[in-house]
């Protein structure tokens, strides 16, 4: 196990090398950021000093020699909108989000099994299509549109929940309402699906004729088969969680590294995107690894390889 | 004994019914498909959306495009449900006048390329490299998934604005751009069954039996797991409307005068305090669309799966 | 399934402590919504609206202040000012002010900001949009005396100086500050990363003791919100909101922003080359159309780029009528002399230029599809628009109806003409040997001259030779909260003064 997770994480430096990479040059190949952050009418003179300075006028590779050289001592370099360095300033942000993100996923996750699972054990019920309607309606719906409807519904016309930002316990109930919104549905989806499949398989339909255990023993075997799907879906909405974020820290203005991503890519401002990449990279990179340890844990016969 | 001949036989059952679902090549399969669908209530309803919409995707460009692009700044934001200014004007008009109704059906052409190549591309990569990964083990499946992993962690939105920030937001790069961000959920969940699969009694017979390794793939395990893969992809075209819609939220993506229902969704979001219809058709359409692939998709699962077929067809009847 | 609510008040209390929500807790604190947030706060960036709007004026003050009503300069740190040589300029400054960390504002604190303003290591926007070029230096005459010489006769320097907001000598040179130190009513309490800015009174201050006594900015981008924040009482003033959510005549206040769009037309490339072929176009826009549609029914139809608080406005200018059957005879008649008027046409929009802006070259470009027209609507990204806003121009490019919004806030259209129409202009199309005389001359003018000839210069332009299409003086809304008492002015566009501010 520990071993597996040793070469788990050398294979994730791979990855995160090979991102760091794509990011660098995909950000540059966007333009320069010298018209966006001098006045259109700025001198010639001006703009080159602002290139020479920040050293845009040095070919790729030196800049990203540079860059790479950094960051082996932890130096992402300085935000050009913010002029703070990178890490910093993504870091700062990084906690929203992840708390985001953290109380949204437990959610989802029992929201979707409980539901999934209870309209898989009677397909064609009535529980199973009110709960696939409006899952598919949640899976289906553009969540700012759904943020912004909230707002002028409970924030306007009800008055029940503050309009956005953060401060208190109530601030955060519409976002991740906003964002559990799509993964629960996509999951419910998912788990209802696999658990038809593993509820119709042999195993338990001989477990079932032969009289054996009670309704919910035969469940809880079902739902460790029928797990696995769930879990590589699960986690790819985890990862997912960073697009929703976008959105919704967009129409809240909550301080996020969702919209702090997409803005610095906006200003061009390199040095951000690069670390805020990083960073939610390594936080991807950690639920990838928990996802194969579960699936491993859940179905035996795989094993860490 | 019977039970486990049966699952096991689910492998080779499985393709010949759902080649006839899709090419309709002999006449008897076709008819046996329809007469299952129509058992489904909900399912043909589906089925009959789908039509429409594809007969919007071929003929409403082609019949409509004037319509859609009329401006009228006299009917700007005329409410829905009045026919004082002709049936177009139905679902009401846009912040320019223009007719929703055309519009939507216009749309759908640019919304369900985008998305349906958008999916198929990565259905079609993610589940190649996802069977090779599951079933090889050993470093191509290690690099796979770490390329994968890679993918996945470069956030999808991020992605795609820094691409169409390079190249011009046109309808190609964004079906790209989607396609690319969508192979690791294929990849993974294909490998993950494959996983799962590769140890079942037929797969371990066939290969002490000698079978090549690619007739393996594809002949046993490839349609084992199709059904969880089409189910995945009925929710993924629904995503991929979704993040093409979050584009133009932020304002990249597809640039008018281009139109899809996720730029509509994201230009009406700016009246949903005054005229909610603009931005509440197009939903409605990406829902629909949705729902009914979904109910589709799940209807094709039980029908090709002989346990599940067999069962439907004796209890199908107390439901309805 | 409501069992998740309840959990996910009681998950969310225990992660985050609970901040006290300012709302109406303080009579005399308010809270402003903006549309983005600030990067910096420095005093040396105070030009850009994302700044000033918070610090300028509030934190940090000008020797000169702009009245933007009467296009004239009013003195604010400085008492007075007098030109005593065509480069020379001195100015006295007000005595018995002090800067929040408690130094003294002098002439080494004016001395030291305008240094620290021309640093070639920081790109400060007061220099690289204002000062640039004039080489402007500052030396001490006595503590409250201070002299500016400039390397050429600048007639204006106080309407430049008016953008030089003066900070504390302890201010570092050569990087950015976040936390500025300035003379004025407020001082700067605390800036959290995304979330907001706290200005609180400051007690020292030299002027009238102002009302307002803390004041919180946030920032939402969609418009939507940020009037439901107003609404509900969250905020007290809501910065900018779309024509659209501008719907409560009580609260929601226009005022002009000092923004004029226009669509620049290539004039080299045919068939714009062709001066009928221009004019049809300005006769194919019903511009009108647009007022009270998606423009708002304030804005002002544009003959020019400048607004009319700009020195160098020219009033007698007429507006284009719409009239399609002429520009159809217009093209009808230039196609007759050969000219290629079917060429495919490409008109460049950029997404959220202003509010509305999509639907704005939508239906523009449809006006003249509707005259004959053969129009290719591209909309482009900030950084892809900026390529082809300015020079050099690609050599094969196609002939383009270039929408582009200028903002001249300055006062002076010294900031325009140049810059949009003289020859060696980064954003010019024109290349007129005459116009670029006149051009160069007028800004060496002062006075009644300097505006008559400005005048002359966006009379060519427009009627000679109709270099563009100029569209509509835009406005803003602001929704101002039913505790507040405030009308907005054009000076809103890149400041707010909380002094200004009454409580009903």
């Amino acid at each position: 196990m520990g071993s597996f997770i040793f070469k788990r994480s050398l294979q994730s430096v791979f990855s995160l090398v090979v991102l760091i990479i794509l990011v660098f040059f995909l950000a540059r190949m966007t333009g320069s950021p010298a018209d966006l952050y001098l006045p259109q009418d700025a001198s010639l003179e001006v703009r080159n000093q602002f290139n020479e300075q920040l050293g845009f006028n040095d070919p790729l590779y030196v800049q990203f020699g540079r860059f790479f050289w950094g960051l082996l001592h932890f130096d992402m370099g300085q935000s050009l909108q913010f002029s703070r360095p990178a890490v910093e300033v993504v870091l700062q942000a990084f906690p929203t989000t992840l708390t985001l993100a953290a109380i949204t996923m437990p959610l989802v996750l029992l929201l979707s099994i409980v539901t999934g699972s209870l309209a898989a054990f009677r397909p064609g019920g009535v529980f199973d299509r009110l709960a696939s309607f409006i899952s598919l309606i949640g899976a289906s719906t553009p969540n700012f549109w759904v943020a912004i409807v909230g707002v002028l519904v409970f924030a306007v016309t009800l008055r029940v929940l503050p309009t956005s930002g953060t401060g208190t316990p109530l601030h955060w109930v519409l976002p991740v309402a906003v964002l559990m919104l799509r993964p629960t549905g996509v999951l419910v989806q998912v788990v209802r699906t696999s658990m038809m499949t593993a509820l119709s398989s042999a195993y338990i339909k001989t477990a079932r004729a032969k009289g054996v255990g009670s309704r919910a023993i035969v469940f809880v075997h079902a739902l460790r088969n029928g797990l696995l799907p769930v879990i590589t879906v699960a986690s790819d909405q985890a990862a997912g969680i960073v697009n929703g974020a976008v959105i919704v820290e967009t129409v809240f203005g909550f301080p996020g590294i969702g919209k702090l991503m997409i803005d610095s890519v906006m200003l061009r401002d390199f040095a951000v995107i690069q670390a805020a990449v990083l960073v939610t990279a390594l936080a991807v990179f950690i639920i990838n690894i928990i996802v194969d340890i579960t699936y491993a844990l859940v179905d035996p016969r795989i094993r860490y390889s | 004994m019977p039970l486990s001949i049966r699952v096991s036989g689910t492998a080779e059952m499985n393709a010949p019914v759902s080649l006839t679902l899709q090419t309709s090549a002999t006449s008897s399969g076709f008819r046996d498909a329809i007469g299952l669908l129509w058992r489904d209530k909900l399912a043909t309803l589906s089925a009959i959306l789908l039509l429409i919409v594809l007969v919007c995707v071929l003929l409403g460009p082609w019949l409509l495009a004037d319509k859609a692009r009329a401006v009228n700044l006299m009917a700007r934001n005329a409410p829905p449900f009045s026919i004082d200014k002709g049936w177009m004007f139905f679902l009401g008009a846009d912040a320019l006048g223009r007719s929703l109704l055309a519009r939507i059906i216009v749309a759908s052409q640019n919304t369900m390329v985008i998305a349906t190549s958008a999916v198929c591309l990565s259905l079609v990569l993610g589940g190649l490299f996802g069977l090779i990964a599951g079933y090889k083990g050993g470093w191509v499946s290690a690099l796979l998934l770490r390329l994968a992993d890679a993918i996945m962690s470069f956030p999808s939105m991020l992605l795609a604005v820094i691409v169409l920030f390079v190249f011009d937001p046109g309808i190609t790069n964004v079906i790209f751009v989607l396609a690319i961000s969508r192979i690791p959920i294929f990849l993974r969940t294909v490998r993950a069954e494959v996983l799962e699969i590769k140890e079942r009694m037929f797969v371990t017979a066939a290969r002490a039996m000698g079978a090549r390794t690619d007739r393996i793939l594809l002949r046993h395990i490839a349609p084992m797991v199709l059904p969880t893969v089409i189910n995945l992809a009925a929710l993924e075209i629904a995503f991929v409307m979704l993040v093409e819609s979050g584009l133009s939220f932020l304002g990249i993506g597809i640039q008018p005068p281009e139109v899809t229902w996720g730029l509509m969704v994201a230009d009406g979001r700016n009246y949903l305090g005054s005229a909610w219809w603009l931005a509440f058709w197009p939903g409605v359409a990406i829902m629909l669309v949705t729902m009914a692939l979904n109910l589709l998709s799940n209807w094709l699962r039980v029908v090709t799966d002989p346990v599940e077929r067999w069962r439907l067809q004796t209890t199908v009847s107390r439901h309805d | 399934m409501n069992f998740w609510k309840p959990m996910l008040v009681a998950v969310s209390a225990t992660l985050i402590a609970p901040l006290t929500s300012a709302k109406a807790e303080d009579a005399t604190a308010v809270t402003i919504v903006l549309p983005a947030g600030p990067d910096r706060l420095d005093p040396c960036e105070t030009p850009r609206s994302v700044i000033g709007r918070i610090i300028k004026q509030n934190v940090v003050e000008t020797l000169v202040e702009l009245d933007y009503t009467n296009r004239t300069t009013l003195p604010r740190l400085a008492e007075s000012w007098e030109q005593t040589a065509p480069t020379e300029w001195v100015f006295k400054l007000r005595q018995g002010v002090t800067f929040h960390d408690g130094t003294p504002f002098d002439a080494k604190a004016v001395i030291h900001s305008l240094e620290r303003t021309n640093d070639p290591a920081l790109t400060c926007i007061t220099r690289t949009k204002y000062l640039d070029g004039t080489d402007v230096k500052a030396t001490e005459i006595d503590a409250h005396t201070v002299k500016f010489t400039t390397k050429t006769a600048v007639p204006i320097l106080p309407t430049l100086l008016a953008q030089l907001a003066i900070s504390s000598v302890n201010t570092p040179k050569g990087e950015y500050t976040a936390t500025p130190i300035g003379t004025g009513p407020y001082k700067f309490d605390h800036w959290t990363q995304g979330e907001n800015v706290v200005l609180i009174r400051s007690d020292a201050y030299w002027g009238n003791k102002p009302l307002i006594d803390k004041a919180t900015y946030v920032w939402r981008s969609e418009s939507s919100v940020a009037a439901a924040m107003v609404e509900t009482g969250e905020a007290d003033l809501a910065f900018s909101i779309a024509p659209q959510d501008a719907i409560n005549p009580e609260t929601d206040k226009v005022y002009p922003n000092s923004d004029s769009a226009l669509f620049r037309l290539s004039v080299d490339i045919p068939p714009l080359n062709d001066v009928r072929v221009r004019k049809a176009i300005n006769l194919a826009i019903d511009r009108q159309a647009f007022l009270g549609s998606i423009i708002s029914d304030k804005a002002e139809l544009a003959m020019q780029q400048v607004g009319p608080s700009v020195l160098g406005f020219n009033a007698n200018l007429k507006p284009w009528p719409y009239d399609p059957e002429q520009a159809k005879a217009l093209l009808a008649q230039a196609k007759a002399d050969g000219v290629d008027v079917d060429r495919e046409i490409r008109m460049i929009g950029r997404p959220a230029m202003f509010a509305n802006s999509n639907e704005f070259v939508e239906a523009a470009a449809e006006m003249l599809r509707s005259v004959g027209f053969t129009i290719k609507l591209d909309n482009l990204e900030m950084s892809q628009w900026l390529k082809m806003a300015n020079k050099p121009f690609a050599e094969d490019r196609q002939p383009n109806v270039f929408l582009t919004m200028h903002d001249n806030n300055s006062g002076d259209a010294a900031f325009t003409a140049f810059f949009k129409y003289h020859s060696n202009g980064r954003q010019s199309e024109l290349h007129d040997a005459d116009l670029d005389a006149l051009i160069v001359d007028a800004g060496t003018q002062a006075g009644a001259k300097r505006a008559e000839e400005y005048n002359e210069v966006f009379r060519r332009i427009y009627e000679d030779i109709v270099a563009d299409v100029p569209l509509f003086h835009m406005v803003n809304y602001m929704r101002v909260g039913k505790r507040l008492d405030f009308t907005p002015t054009i000076a809103n566009a890149v400041e707010l003064q909380l002094a200004k501010l009454k409580l009903n």
